[in-house]
């Protein structure tokens, strides 16, 4: 069944063989893990938000109106979950004071180093309002066009634009911030 | 700087999710119920070989024939039933069938940006025109529609992909697919 389309698995899925819905499991879950990690910020809150994703999609499997874009109504779950998981987080961390600069500096240990860098950029994404994160990472990251953005998280597409370019615009300030300090 | 920013996003997660993760999610599918939509009809054009003993000829035969002569019997009682419409024309009843009822479904739902009622009052279907909650302000959602006089299970879909049981009504759990839906029944109003 690996080389199966999504259609012919989920067809074989309601027709009750479960067992078969862990092709669809080991397809996506790489790609979308990076997905959740990048909005949620830790791999527990991805994994979290990732394995109910995919319950919740068998669950209401038979509603999955184009079977063979499964993929793309599992990442449309996911996103709705990312931002409930994400908002409740939100709320837990709200009694933290957030001194960005200091996180960032913090981090400097070796600014050439590939993975200092990285987890600068890691830093400072979780420093943009959650829905400029989300609009930056569907636009540059899953390199979605505007108007597939708009379907998937029913936002008007100038405002997608906006978020877009305010996280730009935020993460190139966090990220000078560290390299001219 | 974005184009670098994005080649380092787009690098997989590293490390990868743990072999477990595959297994964890198929634990909780197996705890949930098997889809059965297309069993009979896979069952019914799926071909099989069947291996057919002599005996199970007789069998049918005489299932064949102890069907007809019930249906025989039966006849008689179908003309006295067929004369019923004509009764009931002749001599209506005086009761007049029950109006839908009006009711109302309220969600709280802070962060949702649609939210529709679905039932066995509307077919399930989320994109029914009558049944689209509005947001009446503090993430409050509300529809009044009619729902036929008896008992009914419905629940909230949030956002077309989130399926909310209502807090405020009793919990059914739906056998076709193990989704705890909400009971209600409506009465005629005097």
């Amino acid at each position: 069944m690996e080389g199966s389309s999504d259609g012919v698995i989920v067809a074989r899925v309601l027709r009750g063989d479960a067992e078969v819905f862990r092709v669809l499991v080991e397809r996506y879950r790489d790609r979308y893990a990076r997905y959740a990690f990048h909005m949620l910020g830790n791999r527990e809150d991805a994994e979290e938000a990732l394995q109910d994703a995919f319950t919740r999609a068998y669950r209401s499997l038979s509603r999955c109106e184009e079977p063979e874009r499964f993929g793309a109504w599992l990442f449309r779950i996911l996103v709705n979950r990312c931002r409930t998981l994400g908002s409740r987080r939100g709320r837990r961390s709200r009694t933290f004071v957030v001194d960005e600069v200091a996180i960032l500096e913090a981090a400097e240990d070796h600014p050439a180093d590939r993975n200092a860098w990285r987890e600068e950029i890691d830093r400072a994404l979780q420093q943009l309002r959650a829905d400029q994160r989300e609009a930056f990472l569907l636009k540059y990251v899953e390199d979605m066009g505007y108007e597939e953005m708009s379907q998937l998280t029913g936002v008007g597409v100038s405002a997608l634009k906006m978020r877009v370019m305010r996280a730009c615009d935020r993460l190139r300030e966090l990220l000078s911030e560290v390299h001219s300090a | 700087m974005m184009k670098d920013i994005a080649r380092e996003l787009r690098a997989p997660l590293s490390p990868p999710l743990s072999a477990s993760f595959n297994g964890r999610v198929m634990a909780a599918v197996r705890r949930m119920p098997r889809h059965s939509r297309f069993r009979l009809w896979s069952r019914l054009t799926t071909p099989r070989t069947v291996t057919v003993i002599p005996l199970s000829w007789g069998l049918l035969a005489a299932s064949l024939a102890l069907f007809a002569i019930i249906g025989a019997t039966r006849a008689f009682d179908d003309v006295r039933t067929a004369t019923k419409p004509i009764v009931t024309a002749l001599f209506p009843s005086s009761r007049v069938p029950e109006a839908p009822q009006r009711v109302q479904f309220v969600l709280v739902a802070p962060d949702a940006k649609k939210v529709a009622v679905v039932g066995d009052f509307n077919g399930w279907d989320a994109g029914h025109a009558s049944y689209q909650a509005q947001h009446r302000g503090g993430g409050v959602w509300s529809v009044t529609a009619p729902v036929p006089v008896g008992h009914h299970r419905y629940s909230f879909v949030v956002d077309d992909s989130v399926w909310v049981a209502d807090p405020t009504a009793p919990r059914v759990v739906d056998n076709d697919f193990g989704v705890a839906n909400s009971a209600i029944v409506v009465q005629e109003q005097k």
